[in-house]
């Protein structure tokens, strides 16, 4: 193949290896050469990054390029993978002496390295979305980039409908105007819509997707115990005897959770079990940074026997030695589980390993369907995203920061974005007046807008403080406030504040693998200390708690509809599931299983309604608030409500006779909006929104805040917008950010129709088997949470006055 | 509205969060920060620029009800120095009719001292029946009712922390919470209330809908 390829000094580093060019590789060289933007679909471990770049080397080496000009850019969403690709790209240039500069350039690149770039710019520059939109933002970022000859794309599939996907979009777009003839590259993992994926890589029409398939099919198997399966619960417990035998059976495995607190709890058993002195490590994102790097760096020389992570090890970097991944739980999608299969053996040709462990029965049905899909090839399918108008707000801001730019030229660079491509003329002016004075009917601020009309009828921003402040608010990711664990001088990791805020001084809980005693909080640092307690209060902070998948979510009704699948099931599931069709009936692949039964609890009679939606836990909490809201109307006095990623469970006071009244799409929807108004999920959406559109900014210099304080105050100011504005730009995004995300409205609806007549309501006399694991779920949702505030202040002072015998 | 017996006098809380004497017919209120909002427009923040107008309406619609000919202003009445220039019509319209209608007192907070407002006379006390109104409390034994901390407590359910506006009695001490829209607060186990802090603490908590009264002993220290 090297004689189609003519890129000699990278065909002799390849040979030296024993390696030789793949198909896909020379492929991209000649689209690219013959002037197409080329979408790269391939599993982990074909090579992809390497065809990526090549057509770039190709060029280098091959035309001479002029010198200090940035020839080509690439963009990754992990600060750790453009280290780890520069790493990869520097060994061929080395071992063959090109004259070609590779750099990174992310928020941890010195001032001093970053001054330098700007005046000497390398050949190849490594970066985020992040960093690349401070890149343009400067004012001879014309000029930096008019030379640009190609676009490099990593994992380009992850960014697609994010709001960091929105920023990079538009920055795409706007590379485009300054040079229109650099060509794109997009690399990207195995996904179902992969036209839009290109669509999101180029607007040319010139252009093609390659899309190299798996030679051979992971081997995965859910993990054989000789205890049962539980009826709930997330950690596994139960399989760790077993988990732990499979490790010292293979050199490297990765377990992979989907929390933080998973992670913890895994590691701190798998130690327990740990008699053979296998080295066993930890890796989430709430580690100190250094740690983590200890642990990868572990990985790579081999040194390390086996690491519990959650997503924080799900993309990109190879590991080469890993030979088993472990996954801990339901991948709760396709495309995810894929990824960190593609963990292991990250070699093209070789299957990879991989075994699941369920931690409970309905986990077990997942799991199986979750193989099922693989072995048939379905992926999950990535929602497409409208682009989000706050994020939009930054980019003009970030525009006039860097020169002065005429409304309808930046209107059509900003439609040219695939995500912002049916944006209205009048909405994106509106963002315009936004950025320029808060864009309040109340014209308050025209004496200090940030961008204004200069003499030739362009906007400019008016001083360039605002350039300074805008680079301190650039990004799309809006963190809670984290605070530093600190264990004598040792940095050790950071927590939300939240969770410290739950603490009391002498609690325990596992960090970093240890069990650590709160102490205090001192100049925002947690101090803590050793301690030998072995029971520790588990850390609950929140991460990577995906719902289950529409995709997996159909996979796991074919499952339970058809009981000619079920001859494989270990006995304990198939008797569960025999029961309940005797009992009760099995949900259908299209229809609804609605069942009512009395139960006691607390001693009291209660009802109990349960819809097995399987829609995941956001769409079914959403129909859980409605449907009690509902149900309080008509006088069935709900009390409360849980909801998993399979069913929900109301109880109430009275018993509801009529479910087909309650499950109503249009009465429903009325409720929804208002409901909506009230959530906290809403105010948390509007406080990312001030933060993003640079309404609020994340810290004003000179002036030190806790995140609680900025929480306080958005709220405030959230509800006197509500009040004034209710139409502010601000508003819409934090809606429809809410719509999209927790509350899943979407997917609810189709679901509602999708039901609609096709309910079976089963009314029984005791719970039926089903219905067992979610009874035991204790994760209770209230109805309304300021309604019990109000109720539990008046119980303890109902009580404190009863003490002092006033009552 | 709970009832306070503050120096042999009757004082009463409304929900809103001010503190009448009926007897005398006054209503006392703590740090408005008017204009707090439009502060931050010169740095290139443009928040709502509404709240002086929630605030002072809230005044308004509350002592409407009551028989009130005097408003004592405990301070930080506002934001900054060039607040009443940043004013909207409308907001200058309400301020107006405020101090047209009623008597004000307007103590002077740390936010406007050292600096001319308008034509607005401030007081750095002001004195009836031996019960003194300053901006900030002096750890002396003279009865005061004073604002500038914005307290808030926190009390824990087996639910959540609530964390709320509050006004802290504690022997000859009265601290009102802040009544401006944008003004966050101090909880009152931050070491700069420990002084008027202590077993006799009484905690009046304000929420959405009601007034709740804790001793120190259900408070989050």
């Amino acid at each position: 193949m090297s004689d189609i390829l003519k890129i000699e000094p990278i065909d002799n580093w390849l040979k030296k290896n024993n390696w030789s060019f793949y198909n896909h590789q020379v492929e991209t060289v000649k689209l690219s050469e013959n002037g197409f933007d080329v979408l790269l679909v391939a599993p982990t471990g074909g090579g992809k990054t390497l065809a990526g770049f090549l057509p770039s080397l190709n060029d280098l080496i091959n035309n001479k390029s002029e010198k200090n000009k940035l020839h080509t850019l690439y963009i990754s969403p992990l600060k750790a993978l453009t280290i780890d690709v520069h790493r990869n790209l520097t060994s061929p240039i080395e071992d063959q002496g090109l004259d070609i500069r590779v750099e990174t350039r992310t928020g941890d690149t010195s001032a001093y390295k970053k001054n330098r770039q700007k005046i000497l710019p390398p050949h190849m520059l490594m970066t985020t979305p992040e960093s690349l939109a401070l890149l343009l933002s400067n004012k001879e970022s014309k000029d930096y980039f008019k030379d640009l000859k190609y676009l490099i794309i990593d994992e380009i599939h992850v960014l697609v409908n994010s709001k960091r996907g929105d920023l990079l979009s538009l920055n795409l777009s706007r590379i485009h105007s300054i040079s229109p003839d650099c060509k794109r590259i997009g690399l990207s993992a195995t996904v179902k819509n992969k036209e839009t994926v290109l669509k999101f890589l180029t607007s040319k029409n010139k252009a093609k997707i390659l899309n190299i398939k798996e030679t051979s099919l992971p081997k995965i198997e859910i993990l054989e115990t000789k205890t049962r399966v539980p009826w709930s619960g997330h950690m596994a417990s139960y399989a760790i005897k077993d988990i732990y035998q499979k490790i010292q059976k293979s050199s490297l495995t990765i377990v992979f959770v989907n929390t933080r607190a998973q992670a913890e709890l895994v590691f701190n058993k798998l130690w327990q079990e740990n008699d053979n002195n296998l080295r066993i490590a930890i890796h989430h994102g709430s580690l100190e940074k250094e740690i983590r790097r200890k642990v990868e760096n572990l990985m790579s020389l081999g040194k390390i026997d086996c690491v519990v992570a959650t997503s924080s090890l799900d993309l990109g970097i190879d590991w080469g030695g890993v030979d088993l991944v472990i996954q801990i739980g339901s991948p709760k999608g396709i495309s995810r589980f894929l990824q960190r299969i593609g963990r292991s053996n990250h070699k093209f040709d070789e299957p990879s390993n991989a075994i699941l462990v369920p931690s409970n029965r309905f986990e077990y049905l997942e799991c199986l369907s979750a193989i099922n899909s693989i072995q048939n090839k379905l992926l999950d399918e990535t929602r497409e995203k409208k682009g989000s108008l706050d994020v939009l707000a930054q980019h003009v801001l970030g525009v006039a920061c860097s020169e002065p730019f005429q409304v309808d030229d930046l209107y059509n660079q900003v439609i040219n974005a695939w995500p912002y491509r049916n944006l209205t003329k009048t909405k994106f002016l509106e963002v315009v007046e936004f950025v320029k004075n808060g864009g309040y009917s109340l014209k308050h601020y025209e004496q200090y807008s940030k961008i204004g009309l200069n003499k030739d009828k362009l906007y400019a921003i008016n001083n360039k403080s605002v350039r300074n402040r805008y680079k301190l608010n650039v990004g799309t990711i809006v963190e809670s406030y984290m605070l530093k664990v600190k264990l004598g001088n040792k940095t050790l990791g950071q927590v939300e504040e939240w969770f410290i805020e739950g603490l009391n001084e002498g609690d325990t809980f596992l960090f970093g693998g240890r069990v650590l005693e709160y102490q205090n909080i001192s100049n925002n640092n947690v101090i803590v200390k050793s301690t030998s307690h072995t029971h520790p209060k588990i850390p609950s902070y929140a991460g990577g708690r995906l719902p289950l998948s529409t995709e997996l979510s159909i996979e796991v009704r074919k499952l339970l509809s058809k009981k000619q699948f079920w001859k494989n099931f270990p006995n304990q599931i198939n008797e569960w599931l025999k029961l309940q069709s005797k009992f009760s009936n099995l949900p259908s692949l299209n229809g609804l299983l609605v069942e009512t039964f009395p139960r006691l609890m607390s001693g009291k009679k209660r009802f109990f309604l349960i819809c097995y939606t399987f829609e995941g836990r956001n769409a079914n909490q959403t129909l859980g608030f409605l449907i009690s809201k509902k149900m309080l109307r008509i006088g069935y006095k709900p009390i409360s409500f849980v909801a998993t990623d399979y069913a929900l469970a109301i109880w109430s006071i009275n018993e509801v006779k009529d479910v087909n009244i309650v499950l109503n799409e249009d009465l429903m929807l009325d409720d929804l909006y208002e409901w909506l108004e009230e959530t906290p999920l809403l105010k948390k959406n509007f406080r990312d929104a001030a933060i993003i559109s640079g309404l609020i900014e994340r810290s004003i210099p000179g002036q030190k805040k806790t995140g609680k304080q900025v929480l306080f105050n958005s709220d405030l100011i959230f509800n006197v917008l509500k009040k004034h504005e209710p139409k502010h730009l601000l508003l819409e995004v934090a809606r429809e950010d809410s719509y999209r995300g927790l509350i899943d409205l979407d997917r609810l609806s189709e679901f509602l129709k999708r039901i609609e007549k096709n309910i079976t309501h089963k009314k029984l006399n005791r719970i039926s088997p089903l219905a067992v694991p979610l009874i035991l779920e204790i994760n209770r949702q209230t109805i309304d949470k300021s309604e019990m505030e109000e109720y539990f202040l008046e119980e303890l002072e109902n009580e404190m006055l009863s003490e002092v015998g006033l009552n | 509205m709970k009832l306070i017996n503050f120096n042999n006098h009757k004082f009463q809380i409304s929900k809103e969060g001010i503190l009448f004497w009926l007897d005398k017919q006054i209503a006392i209120i703590a740090d408005l920060h008017l204009e707090k909002g439009s502060s931050f427009g010169p740095s290139g923040q443009f928040l709502p620029p509404y709240d002086s107008e929630e605030t002072l309406k809230k005044i308004l619609k509350t002592i409407k009800d009551h028989k009130i000919k005097k408003i004592i202003l405990l301070g930080d009445t506002f934001h900054d120095k060039n607040a009443i220039s940043r004013m909207s019509e409308k907001v200058n319209f309400l301020f107006r009719s405020l101090i047209e209608k009623y008597e004000v007192i307007f103590i002077l907070g740390n936010h406007e001292s050292k600096f001319e407002i308008g034509q607005i006379n401030f007081l750095n006390e002001y004195v009836i029946d031996d019960i003194h109104f300053i901006h900030e409390a002096l750890q002396t034994s003279v009865f005061q009712i004073s604002g500038h901390f914005h307290p808030v407590a926190t009390v824990k359910s087996n639910i959540k922390k609530i964390t709320a506006k509050c006004l802290l009695h504690t022997n000859n001490h009265i601290i009102l919470p802040s009544f401006g829209q944008y003004t966050g607060g101090l909880n009152i186990t931050n070491p700069a209330l420990k002084p008027f802090v202590n077993n006799e603490s009484k905690i009046y908590m304000f929420t959405k809908k009601s007034i709740y009264k804790f001793t120190i002993k259900e408070i989050e220290i």
